[in-house]
Order: C-alpha cells, then structure tokens, then sequence
C-alpha cells in the first residue's frame, strides 16, 4: 500500500497485536471461544497466553533513532522480532520501508566451529549481500571487531566480550536502512563502548534508521533522539528520549508503590508501633506529590507508640529509582532525643537542603529502641515522591557546578597536586557511570 | 556415513530372504539388483523426509534470532540426504558392473529423476517440518508413515503384479513412478515408462502446491513456539 509521506517514514505499525503462537483462523477460534464459555466448568480456562503487543500504533520517521524503554516482559524484544521479520504479528500491519538488518541477537547466526572472518562470510550470505559485498566489506569488520590474531581462529575459542563485538561490527558495518539492537552497548571494553556509540551516531547521520532496546537509561539518553515506553505490551509514552526515560523511571516507581499497597516490602512489625500514614509536605506543611528540585520538603509520619519508649530512634533513608541509597539519616545523631510515651504522634523530618537529582524517589522507614537497638518496626517504600526540575543534568546528586575553560599558564598551574588528585577522582567517576 | 550403505544393504538382504519363503516376481531381472536399484532412491526419500521433520526445531537458535526464508533448513535436510544417496549409488554401480548391465545414453534421465525424487521428499518434508514444529506427534508418526508407504511403492514387487483395475490410483502414489524410472533407466536401458512419471510429476506439484503455502503460513509463527 502507497502512503503520500511514505518517502519520510522507516516504519509504520498500524493496530499491531501479538500473542506468541500460531493464530487460529477466526471461526475456529469462535467456536473455541463458544465452547469454552460452556465447558468452562469442566475442563477449566485454556487461556493461550496473554498478548505480548496490544494495539501499537508507531511511525519511526526516517533518520530517527528511537530507544524502547520498559520493564522486563513489557514486550520491547517482541516488538523488535516482529520487525526483524523473525515472527510476525497475530494482527495488525507492520511496513518497513527499507532494507532491514533481519537479526536482533547478534551473536546467534555465528558457527562455532568456524573462524571469525568465516562467519562474518556466512552472516553476509544469510543478509543476502553478494560475494564481492562481503568481501569489500571484510577489511572494514576486522578493523572495526578489533580482534587481532583471534579474527583467524574458531568462534568456540572467543570471550563473550569478543563475540559480541564480532556481532556488532557486522551489524554496524552492513549498510541497512533500518538497524535494530538489543542490549549490545554492554559489549567490549569502555573505548570499545565508545567506538559503538560513535558508529551508531555516524550511521544515524547517513540517514540510517536505528531502534535500540536498552536498559541503560544513560546510553539512552545519549544516542537516541526519541524514546518510547512499553508498558504490558501498550505504548504508553512516545516523545523525546528524555521524556521516555522519565516517564519509565516515574512508572517504575509507581508499580512499585502499587505493589507496595498489596503486600507491604520487608516490613518487620512487632506491634509495639503502629503506623496510620505518611505524606511529604512542603513548607507550610501542605501535603505535596512532587518536590521542585532544589526546594525543601519534608517527610510526616503518623504513628502510635504502644509503650513507653525511653530513647526512641527513627531513621529514613531515601533511595533513588536504581535502588541506590542516595539519604539515610538518624533522629538520633541529627539531635532528636526525646521520650516516647504510649501515644500517637506526628514525625516530621524536614529536608532545608535538597540535593536530589530529578526523578523518582522511594522512603525507607525504620523505629527502634536506642536503649535494646530492638527494632520496632520497619517498612520499606512507606512514601515516594518525584523531583522534578527544567535541568537536564542527571546523576545522584543536584547542584549547579562552575565551569571554567582556563588557558594553560604557568601561574594557572599552581597547585599542581589537587589537580592530579581532582582528575584522578573525575576519571574514576566517569568509568563507573558508562 | 557407512550407514549410507548399510540400511538400503541390510534391507535389500531382508527381501532376498522374504524371497526364499515367498514367490515375488521380478520382471527376469536379478532379485539383488531389482530390490537394491529400489531400495536406494527410497532409502533416499525415507531419510530425507525423515531428516526434514526434526530440521526447524534442531535450528531453533537461528530462526529466534534470524529472518531468513525457512525453507532453508528442509531444504538443507534434503541436500545432505542427497549425499547419502550418492553414496549407496556407489555400490548399486559395483552391483550392476558385477551383473554385468547394459546402460545407454538413457542414463541422462537419472537427473531428471533425482531431481523429481528430492522434490517429492520435499513437499512431504516441509508439510512434516511445518506441522511436526506444532505438533511433536507428526515427527514421531513420520516413520510409520513411510513404513506404510514402502508397501504402496513398487520396492519389493514390481508394478507389473499390481492388479489392474487398481493400477491408476496405485500411480497417484508419486514414488511409484520414480522407483519404476530408475528401474528403467538403470537395469533396462530405456526411459522411464511415461504413464506413472507423469503421474509422479502432477502429484509432486499437486502436493508441493499444497504443502508449500501451508509451510509459508506456519513458518512465520515458527520463532514463537521453539
């Protein structure tokens, strides 16, 4: 079918559904519908599986890279199957305008028995390039794969690391019009990481287009332009790939909540307290569900001790949405001693300086006795909140930083080691978050 | 590998044996060279049938990952059988040297007829490939159904003791006249007879023409069940 702006878009999904398994014809899936509502009694549900993609609708311009965010099960690599061709969909319209590299694992059509530059020839052949294509192509894979010697030697002998990058130089290096990749950025050593990224960006700029499934939210946000969330096989969120990213992230947390109100996480109760309810509140102690970044805000808690509490100790500890403990504070060291009678009480922790960066935020709670260290009660996720801010600096901690591009003077080089130290320290930090 | 030889070997030594208890006639060619000249295409067309089923679900890993054409893996299946065939070829033509056969230019026809011998195996292929990656069951029935087929198919007897009246249904079975062409071709020095390779080639098509859409339309679910 001939669209008038077929010329601009990659990929145009149209009311795509799937469920894995071969789809029965409709009368007989009615009659099987029929008999079920009958029989339903007897032989229970025969249910064939819950759709992995329910009614995506996409257009993928042409030149865009796109990055799929969801959790586990949300239906990213059955999406990317189904435009690979490897499956198709149980209904609804998939068009590819385009040649498509057809492979969304890289390392599964590799032989083992064959050597890296053999495999290379056989993945060409099953991409269908001609023999001379693969050949003039050769050079560039081996230079790109950085493999050395090991191009020449059996795939069974590589590294994983190796293997993956033997994938990923054949699929950056065969020219597609529409490229896919799952999970592929984790492969080889960071300069490798780096050569990839870059690659991605140099087909991006030759018009490529490139869908990449990830769940490193940073590479994310580095390569892809536009951003999409699956969520339980619906397209929940499409817009910019800060936006996806955010919206993943707040989801996240949501779902986590919502778990939360069914089965409350690792809670240790010994009855001795009792907890109604917990809110943030802003500063004139009006209830709030999102912190400006940068502003204060404080937790409440509304509890009931039920016996005397001669040095009561309550911590909270914020975590961010990867789980990482970014605050963790104790009534006790910041100065709260005070005696706990057998009665209800609001707790209130207020938080002058805010550091926290954008995004989604979970509360852990805890009360013991300071005297036994016994605890009382503790409660994981008892309140979340989101920071939200127009800045696009990400990382753990907020806070604007001064810049300086200095020219380099002698006297500008004064102290010397705090700036081999300070360096030191940066590369360090850098290394970790790629 | 030596298996290549051994099973058409070991079966044609079975009928000689059948023979010596009951009288099968053998158009006055030697018993030996009658069965085993049979034996090898159809030891050809069970393997390669057989290998065909199994051929999807043992490439499990690539077709998860890879959108290629499936018929690529029946197809495979097919080929590697044909080296096997070319193999217990080797000793039907020691066989035939030792009996001391006449052959003529009608030897050419041996292409046409492997050719329509690895199209018939695969129509049947694909069809057990497509339906056996769903259904474990066809995989394992595929060797009663071939069990079966050996005696509808001029192996043991030749198509001359087939009662008339039954002979035209007897030739929608596509093997018989490949076996019988190969028979001709091979010990009597002449094309294959007309009537039954036609009927084997519109039955090749009719099943192929069958068995290929329904293969297609499977194959495209394939990724979602292995």
């Amino acid at each position: 079918m001939r669209f008038p702006l077929s010329n601009e878009v990659a990929i145009r999904i149209r009311g795509l559904w799937k469920r894995y398994g071969l789809p029965l014809p409709k009368v007989v899936e009615k009659s099987v519908m029929y008999l079920k509502k009958h029989r339903n009694a007897l032989r229970g549900s025969r249910d064939r599986g819950p759709w992995a993609l329910r009614d995506i609708h996409l257009d993928v311009k042409k030149g865009d890279t796109v990055g799929i965010v969801g959790r586990n099960g949300a239906g990213k690599s059955t999406l990317l199957k189904i435009l690979a061709g490897v499956t198709s969909p149980t209904a609804g319209r998939v068009e590819i305008y385009g040649r498509i590299f057809p492979m969304i694992e890289l390392n599964a059509g590799l032989h083992m028995e064959l050597t890296g530059r053999e495999n290379v020839r056989l993945l060409g052949a099953v991409m269908g390039l001609s023999r001379k294509e693969i050949e003039d192509r050769l050079p560039e894979i081996e230079d790109f794969c950085e493999l050395g010697d090991w191009f020449d030697r059996p795939v069974r002998m590589y590294s994983s690391g190796m293997l993956g990058r033997l994938g990923f130089g054949v699929a950056v290096n065969v020219e597609s019009d529409v490229i896919l990749i799952d999970e592929t950025f984790a492969v080889g050593d960071l300069k490798f990481q780096n050569k990839s990224l870059a690659r991605v960006r140099e087909m991006r700029e030759s018009g490529a287009t490139i869908l990449l499934v990830s769940h490193s939210l940073e590479t994310l946000q580095f390569v892809a332009q536009r951003g999409i969330l699956l969520e339980e096989g619906k397209l929940i969120a499409s817009g910019s790939a800060l936006e996806a990213i955010n919206t993943y992230e707040t989801l996240v947390f949501r779902s986590e909540q919502k778990r939360l109100e069914h089965r409350v996480r690792n809670r240790i109760s010994t009855q001795e307290v009792n907890i109604f309810g917990a809110r943030i509140y802003g500063p004139n102690l009006e209830t709030i569900s999102e912190v400006s970044s940068g502003a204060p805000f404080g937790i409440e808690i509304h509890l009931r001790l039920n016996r005397r509490v001669d040095r009561p100790m309550f911590s909270l500890g914020i975590l961010n949405a990867a789980g990482i403990l970014c605050k963790w504070n104790i009534s006790e060291e910041d100065g709260l001693t005070i005696r706990g009678e057998s009665e209800e009480y609001l707790l209130r922790a207020w938080y002058a300086e805010n550091y926290f960066a954008n995004g989604a935020y979970e509360v852990h709670f805890a009360a013991r006795d300071a005297a036994s260290f016994e605890t009382m009660e503790r409660i994981a996720g008892i309140v979340s909140f989101d920071v939200v801010g127009p800045k696009r600096a990400r990382g753990i901690i907020n806070g604007v930083c001064e810049w300086e591009l200095a020219p380099y003077r002698s006297d500008n080089v004064a102290q010397t080691n705090e700036v081999v130290q300070d360096t030191g320290r940066q590369t360090k930090t850098a290394t970790h978050h790629s | 590998m030596w298996w290549a030889f051994l099973q058409p070997l070991i079966l044609m030594l079975l009928f000689n044996m059948l023979r010596g208890f009951v009288n099968i006639p053998s158009d006055g060619v030697p018993y030996i060279l009658f069965s085993y000249s049979a034996l090898v295409p159809w030891t050809f067309f069970t393997n390669a049938v057989a290998a065909c089923g199994p051929s999807i679900t043992a490439n499990a890993e690539v077709i998860k990952k890879i959108a290629l054409p499936r018929e690529v893996f029946p197809l495979a299946a097919v080929t590697a059988t044909l080296f096997d065939f070319a193999m217990s070829a080797i000793l039907l033509a020691v066989l035939m040297v030792w009996y001391k056969v006449q052959v003529g230019f009608c030897l050419l026809w041996i292409i046409p007829l492997v050719m329509l011998m690895a199209g018939t195996a695969f129509a049947i292929g694909i069809l057990l490939a497509g339906l056996g990656t769903f259904r474990k069951d066809f995989i394992f029935a595929t060797p009663f159904i071939t069990q079966a087929w050996l005696f509808v198919t001029p192996v043991i007897y030749p198509l001359s003791s087939v009662p008339e009246q039954w002979k035209n249904m007897y030739m929608l079975n596509p093997m018989v006249g490949i076996i019988e062409g190969f028979r001709n071709v091979l010990l009597r020095a002449s094309a294959p007879p007309p009537e039954p390779i036609l009927f084997a080639v519109f039955m090749t098509v009719v099943m192929l023409a069958i068995s290929w859409p329904i293969f297609r339309r499977l194959s495209s679910y394939f990724a979602d069940v292995l």
